[in-house]
C-alpha cells in the first residue's frame, strides 16, 4: 500500500532537516560543495503499490522474478550447472571451431571429463552464418575461425556423431547461434533426425534466429529486412505445426548493448524487435498463446553499474508482461513472462585486456546481482574474453567456481528478490519502465521495429550511444580500471597460465580440409537432383506465402550446400543494404 | 614551406566479420582530428579494399578484424599493395588480435597493430606521425 500523505509529509520534513543539519555539517567538514552520494527514501517510491508494482515471483507483473522458484534452484546440483555461462543442458558451453570432424572430436574428448550433459551449443563460422560455402571467395581466411564450418548435411552428420545412444537427438536439446541461415540448419537437423529414425516432433533446440538485431549490431544478415522476416515467419509457422518442442527464436538485447546501446535502448529495442516477430507470426495466422511458448529471449546485455542493471532487468520483466497482456491479449499467464535464462548482467564489453584477471571480479559482481534478482549467477564471459577467441579451460574453471561460491557459500539464491522494497531499486525500476515504454512509443510511431531497422534508425541510435560513451571514457567521466585510470608504471600486470580448449594446429588447416570435404560431397551427390531442388526453392521464394523449410529439407537431403541455397535466395530476395 | 596536407584514411572491414563498433568509433575520432575518412562498410574483399584505397588516393589503410583471420588477411593485403605499387601507404590493423600475433604482423609489414588496449589518441597520433612520412615519398 502506498504511504499516506501525512507519513510522507513527516519524512519530507525530516529529510529537509537532515539536509540542513547532519548532511550540511558533514559536507562542510569534508570541504564538499555537492553531495557525492545519492540517498533514496520512501519519498522516491511514492505511490508504489506492492501488489501492483512488485507482486509475487512467477505472477504478473513478474517484477520479483520470472518463476515462483527460480530456475537455478530447480536445476542446481543435478548435473546441470549454470555457473559458467550458457552451460545449462549444453555440453561445455558455447563453442565451435574448425571442421565438423574437429567439433565431433572436441565433443567426444570432453565427454570423458566430468563435465557432461546435454546437447551441443554450437558456434558456426562466418561463412556458414552468412550463407557462403567454404570454397567461396569471401570465405577465404574465415573457414572454421569463429565457429565450425557447415556446408552440407554431411557436416551435420559428422558433428552429431558425438551425440548418439543416450544422447541421441530425441534426448538432447541443441543450441545453434545461427540467424540468417537458421532454416537451412534446421532443415539439416530434421533431415539428420529422419535418417536416424527420429520423428521431428521430438526434436528440441533453440536457433538464435533473431535477424533484426543483425542489422543493428551483429552484421550477419544476408537478405533485406522483409524477406528476412518472411524466413522467420517460416520458422514459426513450420515449428508451430511440426515441431512443438523446438524453440523458434532467441530474441537478443545482448548484442545491441555490446554494440553501444544504453541499457534502456537495449531493453526497448529487444522488445520492439520481439513485437515485430510476434506480429509477424500473428499475421501468418498463428495464435499468441500457441507460439509464444516456443519463443525465447537471450538477455539484455549488461554493464558495470550493476545495481542499475538489476533494476532495469526487473523493469524489463514488468514491461514485457504488460505488453503480452495489454497489446497481444495473451490469456495464458505462463506466456506473460519471457523465457530467458538471464545472466550476463555485467556485460562482456566492460572486460579489459589490461590486467584481464580483473574481469573475473567484474563478472562475479554482476553474477551476484543476477542471483539477487532471481536469475542464475552466470559468470560470463570467462576472464580471458578480450585475449582472443576461445576461453581457456582455466578461465572456465574459475567462472564455474565463482558461481559455486555465490550459490553455495554466500547462499545468495536462498532468498527471492532480496532487493524488493529497496527505495533505490524500486524507484529505479519504475523509472526504467517509463523510459522503456517511452522509447517503444517512439518506435511504434515510426511504424515499428521493421521500419526502425530498415531505415537504419535503430543502428544509428546505437552508434550514437557508443560515441557518447566513448567520449565519456576519454574525458574520464567513465572510469575503466587499468584502461583510463590506474595505468601508472607501478601497477603490475598479473596473469595465470592459459590452456586453449581447442587444438590450434587444427585451426590452421581447417579451411583446406573443409574445402576438400566439400569437393568430395559435391562429386558424390546427384547434381541433377540438387539443381531441381534449387530451382524449386528459387520459384517458391518468389511467392511470399510459401514456407520454404520443406523445400530446404528436400534440398539438404541431396547434399545441396548452404551457399547454393543462399545463392538462389540472394537472386530472389536481393542482398541486405 | 611545409603545408599540412589533410591525411586521408580508408577504414575497412575485410572478410565476413560484422562487428563494426570499433571501426565506426575510429572513423569519428579521426574525422574529429581533422582527417578525411572513408569507411568501406562490411564484407569487403582484399581486392576491393586496395582498389578503393587507390581510387580514393588514401595515405592510410586501416583494417579492422575481430574474427581471428588477421594473419591471412594481412598477408594478402600486403601482397596486393605491392602488386598495385601502393606499398608506401601506411597499413595499420585493429581488432581482436592476440598479443602473440602482433610481432608476426609487424614483421610482415603491418605498420601498427591496435587492439582493445589501445586508445584512440594513440592511434590518431600514430597515423599523424607516420602517414606524413609515408605520404612524402609520393
Amino acid at each position: 500500500m502506498p504511504l499516506k500523505e501525512d507519513e510522507l509529509a513527516k519524512i519530507r520534513k525530516a529529510r529537509q532537516s537532515w539536509e540542513n543539519g547532519t548532511l550540511k555539517r558533514s559536507m562542510e567538514r569534508l570541504g564538499l560543495e555537492k553531495n557525492p552520494v545519492e540517498l533514496y527514501t520512501p519519498l522516491d517510491s511514492e505511490g508504489q503499490d506492492y501488489l501492483e508494482n512488485v507482486g509475487f515471483p512467477g505472477e504478473y507483473p513478474f517484477t520479483a522474478g520470472r518463476f515462483a522458484i527460480p530456475i537455478l534452484n530447480a536445476l542446481w546440483g543435478r548435473g546441470k550447472n549454470l555457473g559458467a555461462g550458457k552451460a545449462i543442458r549444453h555440453a561445455f558451453g558455447y563453442s565451435g571451431y574448425g571442421t565438423p570432424e574437429d567439433m565431433r572430436d572436441f565433443y567426444m574428448e570432453k565427454d570423458k571429463s566430468p563435465v557432461r550433459g546435454g546437447g551441443p551449443n554450437i558456434a558456426f563460422d562466418l561463412p556458414t552464418q552468412i550463407g557462403y560455402d567454404s570454397d567461396h571467395e569471401l570465405a577465404e581466411g574465415e573457414v572454421g575461425r569463429v565457429g565450425v564450418a557447415v556446408d552440407t548435411l554431411r557436416d551435420f552428420e559428422i558433428i552429431y556423431e558425438a551425440f548418439t545412444g543416450d544422447r541421441n537427438l530425441d534426448k538432447i536439446a541443441s543450441n545453434w547461434t545461427i540467424n540468417a541461415t537458421t532454416n537451412i540448419i534446421l532443415a539439416m537437423y530434421i533431415a539428420l533426425a529422419e535418417k536416424r529414425g527420429i520423428p521431428m516432433e521430438k526434436l528440441r533446440g533453440t536457433p538464435q534466429n533473431d535477424i533484426l538485431k543483425e542489422f543493428v549490431a551483429r552484421g550477419t544478415q544476408i537478405f533485406p529486412v522483409r524477406p528476412s522476416m518472411r524466413m522467420t515467419r517460416d520458422t514459426m509457422t513450420y515449428c508451430a505445426e511440426h515441431m512443438p518442442k523446438m524453440n523458434t527464436i532467441s530474441i537478443c538485447g545482448f548484442h545491441m548493448r555490446e554494440a553501444g546501446a544504453t541499457r534502456v535502448q537495449a531493453v526497448a529495442f529487444t522488445f520492439a524487435n520481439a513485437m515485430a516477430y510476434f506480429q509477424n507470426a500473428l499475421d501468418a495466422g498463428l495464435e499468441i498463446d500457441r507460439f509464444a511458448g516456443q519463443t525465447t529471449f537471450l538477455n539484455f546485455g549488461g554493464g558495470m553499474e550493476v545495481l542499475k542493471e538489476a533494476a532495469c532487468r526487473r523493469a524489463a520483466r514488468r514491461v514485457w508482461a504488460r505488453i503480452m497482456r495489454e497489446r497481444f491479449l495473451s490469456q495464458d499467464p505462463g506466456n506473460w513472462i519471457y523465457r530467458e535464462l538471464g545472466g550476463g548482467l555485467a556485460g562482456y564489453w566492460p572486460c579489459t585486456k589490461q590486467r584481464p584477471l580483473n574481469n573475473l571480479v567484474r563478472i562475479a559482481i554482476g553474477a551476484v546481482l543476477s542471483a539477487m534478482i532471481g536469475d542464475p549467477p552466470a559468470l560470463e564471459p570467462p576472464f580471458d574474453e578480450p585475449l582472443g577467441l576461445g576461453h581457456s579451460i582455466e578461465a572456465r574453471q574459475l567462472a564455474a567456481d565463482a558461481a559455486r561460491i555465490i550459490v553455495e557459500e554466500c547462499n545468495l539464491c536462498d532468498v527471492q528478490d532480496a532487493l524488493a522494497g529497496s527505495y533505490y531499486i524500486e524507484s529505479l525500476t519504475n523509472r526504467y519502465e517509463k523510459e522503456v515504454f517511452a522509447l517503444l512509443g517512439e518506435i511504434d510511431a515510426m511504424g515499428g521495429a521493421v521500419e526502425a531497422v530498415e531505415s537504419g534508425w535503430m543502428k544509428l541510435e546505437v552508434v550514437k550511444s557508443a560515441e557518447e560513451f566513448q567520449r565519456k571514457i576519454e574525458t574520464g567521466e567513465v572510469i575503466q580500471v587499468g584502461v583510463n585510470k590506474y595505468t601508472e608504471p607501478e601497477e603490475i600486470e598479473v596473469m595465470v597460465p592459459r590452456t586453449s580448449p581447442y587444438r590450434a594446429e587444427r585451426k590452421e588447416d581447417a579451411e583446406q580440409r573443409q574445402i576438400a570435404s566439400l569437393r568430395k560431397v559435391k562429386q558424390e551427390r546427384n547434381s541433377q537432383k540438387v539443381q531441381r531442388c534449387l530451382d524449386k526453392i528459387g520459384n517458391a521464394a518468389k511467392d511470399e506465402q510459401v514456407n520454404l523449410i520443406p523445400l530446404f529439407v528436400e534440398a539438404v537431403k541431396e547434399y545441396t550446400t548452404v551457399g547454393e541455397i543462399c545463392g538462389v535466395l540472394r537472386n530472389v530476395f536481393g542482398e541486405a543494404r | 614551406m611545409n603545408e599540412e596536407k589533410t591525411i586521408r584514411v580508408l577504414v575497412a572491414k575485410v572478410g565476413l566479420d560484422g562487428h563494426d563498433k570499433g571501426a565506426l568509433l575510429l572513423c569519428s575520432r579521426l574525422r574529429y582530428a581533422g582527417m578525411e575518412v572513408i569507411y568501406t562498410g562490411l564484407r569487403n574483399t582484399v581486392d576491393q579494399v586496395v582498389a578503393t584505397a587507390i581510387q580514393e588516393d588514401v595515405d592510410v589503410i586501416g583494417v579492422s578484424i575481430l574474427s581471428g583471420s588477421h594473419r591471412p588477411f594481412a598477408e594478402k593485403i600486403i601482397r596486393k599493395m605491392k602488386e598495385k605499387h601502393i606499398e608506401d601507404r601506411l597499413f595499420v590493423m585493429g581488432g581482436v588480435i592476440p598479443d602473440e600475433d602482433i610481432p608476426l604482423l609487424l614483421n610482415m609489414g603491418v605498420a601498427g597493430v591496435f587492439t582493445q588496449s589501445s586508445n584512440f589518441q594513440e592511434i590518431t597520433d600514430f597515423i599523424r606521425n607516420n602517414a606524413k612520412a609515408a605520404g612524402c615519398t609520393k
